[in-house]
């Protein structure tokens, strides 16, 4: 009888030990069955306050596992959100919209339209959503320097030449501008200097005597959108970062660092550049102590450049803002 | 370089002289290869890019150094001089360490190895299965298959070479037991970097209780375990295997009949910290078995159940590296596309072959092997088999014949099963024998075929594979250890199958779709002169077709000059 008991447990034990699962992986279905939109696309809310930290997500439900994208189309800004996945459900886990934009502009206050389409299912036609509403916009967080919509500040100063075609001003144009409402217009033809104009973005306009930035040039990051004007190539936009390097108040080029950046605006339309503090490497003048120090930066120069050869040059500036951690998500 | 190879010279001088002097306290072994081969590639699409001939060769020694400082006592050090033709002097040589221990008796009871150790447990603990090597070869076939191995460390005793220690001692007893014998062993998988990698050894060992001459009952238990405190997490793998093996034997006059068989459990933990990571399992192997004694026939039928998620890496892992790219001719044609792994590359390259225990389930091809990738120990398969020896007293004739039907337990992406036929026979013929002659004329023949199947009203869960491997050779010894050698081998398979991919823990996230048609066949031919039995001269000349459907079909002439010793 004990010899039986035995016999019975170890049987019991081993067979235990197995999982009642019936399938291992995936179900086939999901991955290779036919493909169809069992629920149709629909939005978490119909208005959303992005600034006030709302977020908005979006349901579908699919018969198997397929390659999905969301596009998001700011009507009036013409800003673009353009997500992909790989779900069967389409919900919160898959995505959630902060706001942000992936094609330049940035949102706005405005209606966008949502479209979910299939690139792997040709034979599906894209989905569309009633629009929504951005109630406000995104905010973002960091230092911002500028973002003309409250005009050409007066504590920045400026240099134009005196060239042909000369317009170096803010422009009010909520279609154009790459964040808000207003841009700031850089155009000119000057064929004698390679320099059409600038601007001196001074720590001063902003009541303090350097920019309020964490000294760790690795975490700091500087942000710009720039707009390459179509058929204008020729524009170079250089930024120059004054490091007050002895605390005296003032940028002495003979005694301290300053640091630059040159950008060849080859492209068309809004394009966001944006690079560490520690990535803006040209040391142009090395005079102070070569160890670039954010938490000491005085001054940011702006210089609008040209091959004096190469004719008008136009391009566009807008949201420069420092953020720290990373680049900014705009 | 030279400096080396004079010391070694020196050393070598002296230590025979020594030997000697003093007999068989210092003895030399090892082996000499020394390979020339000329290769021909041609594709059958326009390749202005690949060269396609061309010469290599190489020669190499392997040289141990036994030393016996006394009786009991056995230390050896063997290490390998590689030199590839047309690089002596220079970057082409090589010095490695091949194999070093320490081995000996303890007091006439406890047997100990340390160092490089030859090890093997049970076919489900700790087993070096070849699941890829379907049929046995003779002559050219015969030649490669063997230097793979000697390369690889596969013995014929499915043993994985190891670095570690072994010791094995036995308990006899006067009655109700006859003896009990312990054996057991560690060794090292992977080294620590001391930060994110742990130490993983590899232990364990069994007692096998030989009751009678009639019973025998073995306990086995091996694991594969991460050493906590040798890296800075608490992230530590797992993977115990633990069964019983027994074997019940009945010998009579005329015949023999008996049952033996291995089962037991797994568990396999990728996190501590995740209990939906660990797996466990059983697996279970029951056979019969009959011989005429008289007639040197037996049968054998069979039974295994090997869980779903049985994992037993010790068993499971491959010889063969089959995410690893060739060697030679690696990529082809205009567009140069890799060219796959072909089974004339399996016994042509050596370094498509692991070394070591691999944590993990490995890539296979299921064009050669789909209804036991991994040996008798592979995961997810129940059904049974049967099978037939048989060989005459003189040796005329020597066959055997093996039939598996198994099932899948657990279907994948579905709850229809996969079943597969597994039929592979080999039949050798020594006409030499027959006629009593001297010089050996023997004939072998072998084929494997395979069929996988899942029926289902879904298109894109049907699955039919179907693969046949022939493998047959003729040695004609018409002069006296002057044989000339003709071989043939042949895979042939068509059909789809889909491959799961797994994620870190194992765990099927994906299925790639698997086609196969085409045919690969091999005609080799080649002369060897037998200098000693462990000597000889071998050349031989092989014209290899490829031609399969989703790739480029080519041609590969190959001609090769062996020179093989063992001392």
């Amino acid at each position: 009888m004990k010899k039986y008991f035995v016999l019975i447990l170890i049987t019991t034990l081993l067979f235990s030990c197995r999982k009642d699962k019936p399938v291992d992986g995936p179900s086939l279905t999901n991955i290779f069955g036919a493909f169809s939109v069992l629920t149709g696309l629909d939005a978490s809310s119909d208005a959303v306050d992005f600034a006030a930290g709302e977020t908005v997500y979006f349901t579908a439900e699919l018969s198997k596992t397929s390659a999905w994208q969301l596009r998001i189309t700011g009507l009036t800004s013409g800003a673009e959100k353009i997500v992909t996945g790989l779900n069967q459900s389409i919900n919160a886990e898959a995505y959630v919209w902060d706001g942000s934009t992936t094609e330049l502009p940035m949102f706005k206050s405005e209606f966008c339209q949502v479209e979910l389409s299939f690139p792997d299912e040709p034979d599906t036609d894209t989905i569309l959503l009633d629009t929504i509403e951005i109630l406000t916009p995104k905010v973002n967080q960091g230092f911002l320097v500028a973002d003309f919509e409250n005009g050409f500040d007066a504590g920045w100063s400026t240099f134009l030449q005196s060239g042909a075609l000369m317009d170096f001003q803010v422009k009010n144009d909520v279609a154009l501008s790459a964040e808000g409402g207003s841009y700031y217009n850089m155009q000119g033809e000057v064929t004698w200097d390679w320099l059409v104009g600038l601007v001196n973005f001074k720590s001063s306009a902003y009541g303090v005597p350097t920019f309020p930035l964490n000294a760790n040039p690795d975490v700091v990051y500087f942000n710009a959108m720039i707009y390459g004007e179509p058929g204008f190539p020729n524009s170079l936009v250089l930024f120059q970062f004054d490091e007050d390097d002895n605390e005296d108040g003032v940028f002495d080029e003979a005694s301290e660092d300053r640091y630059a950046y040159e950008i060849q605006v080859t492209w068309s339309g809004w394009k966001q550049v944006s690079m560490s503090y520690t990535d803006i490497a040209a040391l142009v003048a090395a005079s102070g102590n070569q160890v670039p120090e954010p938490n000491k930066l005085k001054d940011i120069n702006m210089l609008h450049l040209a091959n004096p050869a190469s004719g008008l040059a136009k391009s566009k500036l807008d949201y420069i803002i420092f953020t720290e951690n990373g680049a900014l998500n705009p | 370089m030279r400096f080396i190879l004079l010391i070694s010279l020196i050393i070598a001088c002296s230590t025979s002289i020594l030997a000697q002097r003093i007999g068989k306290k210092v003895q030399f072994v090892g082996a000499a290869r020394t390979l020339m081969s000329y290769s021909d590639f041609r594709s059958e699409e326009s390749d202005t890019v690949t060269a396609p001939t061309s010469f290599g060769g190489y020669g190499l020694i392997d040289l141990g150094i036994k030393i016996n400082p006394n009786s009991q006592t056995e230390i050896l050090g063997m290490f390998r001089i590689n030199a590839t033709f047309g690089g002596f002097w220079g970057s082409g040589v090589s010095f490695d360490v091949r194999q070093l221990h320490v081995k000996g008796v303890v007091a006439d009871v406890l047997r100990y190895q340390i160092g490089t150790i030859d090890y093997k447990l049970t076919p489900y603990t700790f087993f070096n299965h070849n699941p890829d090597i379907l049929l046995p070869s003779t002559g050219t076939m015969r030649i490669k298959e063997e230097i793979l191995d000697y390369e690889s460390f596969n013995g014929t005793n499915n043993t994985w070479r190891q670095q570690g220690a072994a010791i094995d001692f036995a308990l006899q007893f006067p009655k109700v037991i006859e003896e009990i014998e312990f054996n057991g062993f560690i060794c090292r998988l992977d080294p620590s970097n001391g930060q994110t990698v742990f130490d993983r050894l590899f232990g364990g060992g069994n007692m096998v209780v030989q009751q009678s001459k009639y019973f025998t009952l073995g306990v086995n238990h091996a694991s594969i375990f991460d050493v906590r405190g040798t890296a800075v997490s608490d992230e530590v793998y797992s993977n115990n295997v633990s069964s019983l093996t027994y074997d019940f034997t009945y010998e009579m006059k005329d015949h023999i009949i008996g049952i033996d068989g291995e089962s037991g459990i797994s568990s396999t933990i990728y996190s501590p910290t995740d209990d939906a990571s660990k797996l466990s399992d059983y697996f279970i192997h029951a056979r019969a078995y009959f011989n005429f004694k008289k007639i040197n026939l037996g049968f054998d039928i069979g039974y295994l159940d090997n869980g779903p998620d049985f994992r037993s890496f010790g068993a499971q892992s491959k010889r063969v590296n089959f995410n690893q790219q060739n060697t030679s001719y690696q990529r082809y044609t205009n567009d140069q596309s890799v060219r796959p792994v072909s089974y004339f590359d399996l016994y042509n390259d050596p370094s498509f072959y692991a070394r070591n225990i691999s944590v993990g389930i490995m890539a296979y091809n299921p064009a050669i092997n789909n209804a036991l990738p991994y040996g008798m120990a592979s995961f997810n398969r129940r059904g049974a088999y049967v099978g037939a020896s048989y060989s005459d007293s003189l040796k005329i004739i020597e066959a055997d014949l093996k039939y598996h039907f198994l099932q899948e337990i657990r279907g994948q992406g579905t709850e229809t099963l996969k079943s597969f036929h597994y039929l592979k026979g080999n039949l050798r013929f020594s006409l030499s024998n027959l006629l009593n002659w001297k010089n050996n004329i023997a004939l072998q023949v072998g084929a494997a075929y395979q069929s996988t199947s899942r029926t289902s009203d879904f298109g894109y869960e049907s699955i039919n594979l179907n693969s046949i491997i022939l493998n047959s050779g003729l040695e004609v010894e018409f002069a006296d250890k002057l044989t000339l050698m003709v071989n043939f081998f042949m895979m042939q398979s068509k059909g789809n199958e889909l491959i799961g991919e797994r994620n870190a823990t194992e765990e099927i996230i994906n299925y790639k779709p698997y086609t196969v048609d085409g045919i690969e066949w091999n005609l080799a031919s080649g002369l060897r002169f037998n200098f000693t039995r462990d000597i000889y001269l071998a050349a031989m000349y092989e014209f290899n077709n490829n031609n399969f459907v989703d790739y480029t079909p080519y041609q590969y002439h190959q001609v090769s000059i062996y020179y093989v010793m063992k001392f």
